[in-house]
């Protein structure tokens, strides 16, 4: 691989390119899915490809090619340098990157069991369990189960030295069943929605899972849901659990602290951000007891990895502290705009497309308000809304609104009956600083999600949240009824 | 340079005699080969230039009712198509059978019109830097900054199965946007799409986004409630999507998860309102067969008001005992069939006309992150951007800061105020033909800061 790489980086420096790197990624995937007790696919794919990135003549320039022979490396590389010359036609300031030191290393994620090594039987075999004790419930019209598994070996070098060799598995699974009946349809998600969970793990991480033991739970649940009353308007004190409130911060601190959106590059797409560089250090975004970090160095999340595609090494920094803007998701290039180096963000979904800003583990990090149980029985009135179903959020990051599965009253400390059609609705630095608790570490779980989209050609990014259940005041829920 | 559709085809055909060589029963083979270039300016500057060569082919294997999927990318490479002719036939040996299954289909004429044009396929690096020169010159001059995207696609798509089905055919695309950020906080958009990148007209583009944000500036607040709409292409797009994508497939239908689900035949709308999925209509700038090689039909989703036809791909037209009108995603495919040449049927009036209509209402330029919250209603959510202007009087008067919705689409399209004549084709491969809107309802339930 040593030979390939360095064949692209010269052809790239020959044809007058400052800087170059190349990323060579080799992915393997498996996907089952099961719908009511019948198999609706069963799918493997293999990908191998190289791209090239450089500057040249103070500007970008990236191509990519599945055909990994000398010539092509030659070829794309030279491709890439004529790109960014054009791109040299409308680019005003020339690109400045932001130092990193040069690493000749590699790294490999954690994984115990092959999941390419199980059998498809056995895969097949959780699925059909699950799906058999979603359907044992009455009422239950549809019941949906999948699982997918990736590996992934990814080569970097670059012009300034670097040689990096990573590796990685992930693992996901998911059930959902369906209660319908008329006008209403009602899933309800284990462990949760959007793909359901997912690890940078192997088989271990679908066997801990148990979709099994948990199906009657949520099948029941859905079909309790055709029954229950409207989540009722108004503003109310929530309580969210782990899995939305993952998506919230997601939403709601992720893509607002990608400093290349707060710069304006994803201005026409996905948008901008309410955030400005001076902002820094001195905006409330919530509550004192609000801190977020971003960690690329958890085990097991979706988010964590050695060297991000800069080249930049994995890193733990917070973006709020106490309540306070403290830090972005910055790249080589866009860090010098804060004055820091890079906090290593820059991720590429593939060997096809550019990197990009991306997010790693954003968490909400845990409080003291101990487990759910207590939070609620600290609760005197109030809902406490479970698993997100839909999801929305302005091209600044400001106006929010999310709906989850079911929602659950409280009332006086204790959770009371089932509420269908739970929404919300908010202001980004308003609703966090309406947190006033948050359970306590062990209730905290770091939630994959396998499908942040960001960018053109659209990328999709697996990134993950860590969030403990918290509570928040004055939320506007139940719109549009 | 991507694949020629003899190419392509020839390559279909081959992973189709490799499967059945080696042990399937039956095999299918989808190629799609496509070089995607893609220059992104922001901050009035390109920052983002980027172009990526592929193919893939894709074999599903097929044992009585059981089977496989397998794709690779490597498909010069004689081994690697023989690995994944292997991976796919021993999945299909290894599943459970589907009692559904109805077998491949059997091959159908299919009108293949050439929808690919050289001077698309030429636009390189230079020429998408020049246009997006043009286009950003337009903000600059009035002291905005402009950002947005010239993406240029030339693919080449080809099916082939055991059954005989052998079909190919080359599509070009070109896909312009801009939006214009002036500096008091306004904001325009503007886009455009098509086959032959020569009908881009970048300083006219950049002159509307420009136009837009200049008249944005200073936007009032408005308190929620439900208003009279005028909806631009951009924003119907959004909704008819919505209707179209969860909608109006027979899966989504047939498990009671559409708002088509217990209606057919029912009125539900406007009777101004047909929508029509059509790859074959002059306008449509994708494939006219679908991933399973078989003919796209036209099919009308609603029909001057009424619930009309599902969208179907041979698995469930054979469920539903409906006919097959070709709108099969590659498989293996959870989702279902998909419309991807949506249309609105245009009427008789203007933007302008419906404008002077209302005494007060509001223009929506486009819309921004919208989902479902409950598809038998098709509730959706999502907020205004880049041109909201209240209107007051028969004029557009004042812009209005983005505004969030919480509207069922089914009961906002049965009560239209007004159709136009003037359509615009909103999106890319999956292109949706829209005219403007007049809705005499819609609820806005917050606003942005």
């Amino acid at each position: 691989m040593r030979g390939f790489t360095a064949s692209c980086l010269d052809s790239a420096t020959s044809a007058g390119a400052t800087y170059a790197d190349v990323r060579v990624t080799d992915t393997r995937t498996e996907r089952l899915s099961m719908r009511n007790g019948t198999p609706e696919g069963i799918e493997t794919a293999s990908s191998l490809g190289f791209g090239v990135r450089v500057v040249s003549d103070g500007a970008w320039g990236f191509a990519s090619s599945s055909d990994l022979s000398e010539g092509s490396a030659s070829t794309v590389a030279r491709q890439a340098v004529a790109i960014a010359r054009a791109s040299a036609l409308v680019c005003a300031r020339g690109v400045r990157l932001a130092d990193v030191p040069a690493f000749e290393d590699a790294w490999s994620g954690a994984c115990d069991i092959d999941p390419f090594s199980v059998s498809l039987e056995e895969k097949l075999a959780v699925l059909e369990a699950a799906d058999a004790a979603m359907r044992a419930q009455k009422g239950v019209s549809l019941a949906l189960s999948s699982m997918s598994f990736l590996s992934s070996a990814k080569t970097f070098a670059s012009t300034e030295g670097s040689f990096i060799e990573q590796r990685w598995v992930e693992s996901s699974a998911g059930i959902v069943a369906y209660a319908i009946e008329g006008a209403d349809v009602f899933p309800r998600s284990y462990p949760n929605s959007l793909g359901g969970g997912c690890y940078q793990a192997g088989w271990e991480a679908i066997l801990g899972l148990d979709l099994a033991v948990h199906a009657p739970r949520i099948a029941e649940e859905a079909v309790a849901l055709l029954e229950a009353a409207d989540c009722p308007s108004g503003p109310a004190t929530l309580v969210i659990g782990g899995s939305q409130l993952a998506l919230q911060v997601h939403e709601s601190v992720g893509h607002p602290t990608e400093l290349d959106r707060v710069l304006g590059d994803e201005a026409a797409f996905a948008g901008t951000s309410f955030l400005r560089l001076e902002d820094l250090g001195t905006l409330r975004y919530g509550s004192d007891l609000v801190s977020v970090t971003a960690d690329a160095t958890i085990p097991g999340s979706l988010g964590s990895f050695g060297y991000d595609d800069e080249g930049v090494p994995a890193q733990r920094d917070f973006l709020i502290r106490d309540g306070l803007l403290s830090g972005f998701l910055t790249s080589r290039e866009s860090a010098p705009a804060i004055g820091r180096a890079s906090n290593g963000c820059m991720r590429a979904d593939g060997w096809s497309k550019t990197p990009l800003v991306r997010m790693t583990t954003i968490s909400l990090e845990p409080g003291d308000a101990g487990t759910l149980d207590d939070l609620i029985a600290d609760t005197d009135e109030g809902l406490y809304f479970d698993t997100n179903s839909s999801w929305s959020i302005d091209d600044r990051r400001l106006n929010f609104q999310f709906a989850c599965e079911a929602a659950w009253e409280i009332k006086g400390g204790k959770l009371g009956r089932m509420m269908r059609r739970p929404n919300y609705t908010g202001i980004t630095p308003v609703f966090w600083g309406s947190c006033d608790a948050i359970c306590s570490p062990s209730e905290w779980t770091v939630w994959g999600l396998d499908n942040c989209g960001k960018g053109e050609p659209m990328q999709t990014a697996h990134v993950a949240h860590g969030a403990a259940p918290a509570r928040f005041r004055g939320v506007e829920a139940g719109v549009g009824r | 340079m991507t694949l020629s559709p003899d190419e392509a085809r020839e390559l279909a055909v081959r992973a189709v005699e490799i499967a059945t060589s080696a042990g399937a029963g039956h095999a299918e083979a989808v190629v799609i080969a496509s070089e995607h270039s893609l220059t992104r300016f922001a901050d009035s500057r390109i920052h983002q230039n980027v172009s990526t060569l592929d193919a893939v082919v894709s074999v599903r294997a097929i044992d009585g009712q059981r089977s496989g999927v397998s794709s690779t990318n490597r498909t010069s490479d004689e081994s690697a198509l023989a690995e994944c002719c292997a991976s796919a036939i021993d999945a299909a040996r290894r599943a459970p059978a589907d009692p559904f299954f109805p077998g491949l289909p059997q091959p159908r004429t299919v009108t293949s019109p050439d929808r690919s044009v050289d001077s698309t396929r030429a636009f390189g690096p230079r020429e998408r830097a020049q246009a997006v020169a043009a286009i950003i010159e337009q903000s600059v001059t009035r002291g905005a900054k402009a950002a947005g995207g010239i993406a240029v696609t030339d693919q080449t798509v080809a099916v082939a199965n055991s059954r005989g089905v052998a079909v190919s055919m080359p599509v070009t695309t070109y896909r312009a946007t801009v939006l214009s950020m002036a500096p008091d906080g306004g904001s325009g958009w503007a886009s455009d799409t098509g086959r032959d990148v020569r009908a881009l007209a970048p300083a006219a583009l950049g002159d509307r986004a420009a136009t837009l944000a200049a008249r944005s500036a200073d936007p009032v607040t408005l308190g929620a409630g439900v208003y009279p709409v005028v909806l631009a292409p951009e924003a119907v797009a959004s909704v008819m999507e919505m209707l179209g994508w969860f909608g109006s497939s027979a899966k989504a239908v047939d498990e009671g998860r559409s708002f088509m689900s217990g209606h057919a035949g029912e009125r539900l709308m406007s009777p101004s309102i047909t929508l029509v999925d059509d790859a074959l209509s002059e306008h449509a700038c994708g494939l006219t067969f679908d991933f399973e090689g078989m003919p796209k039909q036209r099919v009308a989703v609603v029909d001057h008001g009424v619930v009309g036809d599902a969208v179907t791909d041979s698995y469930w037209a054979a469920r539903t005992g409906r006919p097959n009108t070709g709108h099969a995603l590659p498989a293996p495919n959870a989702f279902g069939p998909l419309p991807m040449d949506l249309a609105l049927e245009p009427g008789d009036s203007t933007p302008e006309a419906m404008i002077a209509s209302l005494d007060r209402g509001i223009y929506v330029t486009r819309f921004h992150y919208v989902n479902i919250e409950d598809p038998i209603r098709a509730v959706l959510t999502g907020m205004t951007r880049d041109g909201t202007f209240l209107i007051e009087g028969g004029r557009l008067t004042r812009p209005v800061r983005n505004l969030r919705f919480t509207q069922s689409a089914v009961e906002a399209l049965a009560a239209v105020g007004g159709v136009s004549a003037e359509r615009q084709l909103v999106g890319e491969e999956t292109a949706t033909l829209s005219p403007y809107l007049l809705l005499e309802g819609f609820a806005f339930t917050g606003q942005t800061t």
